[in-house]
């Protein structure tokens, strides 16, 4: 039965595949929270979502990042612990196990020159532009966020 | 009909080039397109009641281009007072048009 639905949902949906660009990296910006808010009502259609990560947005997917706590006048409001960007990637790339298929592949050289090739989170794909060539020429939607100052 | 989503993600009023999308979204209304503007992030400010690029927003709202706030972005900077013409809208909402497929996306 759930198969089914799911089947509907595919069929009903025009658009099966959808290529986002980001070069945004943790904590500069909005964008990093947007894509991911979009990315996660994307799979929940049944829509494959590739993500491509160049420039400072390579840093998003780095493991080594960690939870620090929160200074103690704030954490009634805010919470025990300052999340982190990738803790919320990696939820994503779990998630679609269940929904539409994510992908998230970091641009090697941004990697390499910031120091994060290895270091990247399990379920990230560490590739070149050739990758978003193919994202790009299999999406039936491409959203390219800008970067600015 | 050919289909556009324009999405400003910058405080138009502060990243002056930003107000060519009203231009670029009027143009395109005119040749007949269906144009959806979705403002997000900073870009809700310009949503804000009374505000000068309110003003211009609510003027392509009456040509027929729908103008949307992203609620989230709108909680987030205390903006509950909407310009007429410019609608409440969701994450749910963008992706469900974009679902429906677009000519072309344009983010800035």
């Amino acid at each position: 039965m759930l198969q089914e639905e799911a089947e509907e949902g595919i069929l009903k949906n025009k658009v099966r595949r959808v290529a986002i660009v980001i070069s945004t990296g943790s904590y500069m910006r909005e964008a990093p929270t947007t894509v991911l808010r979009l990315a996660e009502k994307l799979l929940e259609r049944d829509i494959e979502v590739n993500i491509w990560a160049f420039e400072e947005a390579v840093t998003l997917t780095n493991r080594e990042q960690v939870e620090h706590s929160e200074p103690p006048s704030l954490r009634k409001v805010i919470g025990d612990k300052h999340a982190y960007v990738g803790k919320f990637i990696d939820q994503l790339l779990r998630a679609g196990l269940h929904t539409g298929k994510l992908d998230w592949v970091t641009c090697i050289l941004c990697a390499q020159e910031r120091g994060v090739e290895h270091h990247q989170m399990n379920g990230v794909i560490v590739g070149t532009l050739g990758d978003l060539w193919k994202f790009v020429r299999s999406a039936d939607q491409v959203i390219a966020i800008p970067a600015y100052r | 009909m050919a289909r556009y989503l324009i999405v400003a993600s910058r405080d138009i009023t502060e990243y002056t080039n930003g107000q060519s999308l009203s231009d670029l979204s009027e143009n395109l209304r005119t040749e007949g397109a269906d144009v959806f503007f979705f403002l997000i992030e900073n870009g809700v400010i310009s949503a804000r009641k009374d505000s000068r690029e309110a003003i211009r927003l609510s003027e392509l709202s009456g040509r027929g281009i729908r103008v949307m706030a992203d609620d989230v972005s709108c909680r987030a900077r205390g903006i509950d007072r909407l310009h007429p013409g410019i609608e409440l809208s969701s994450m749910d909402e963008l992706a469900d048009a974009i679902s429906e497929g677009f000519g072309n996306i344009y983010w800035y």
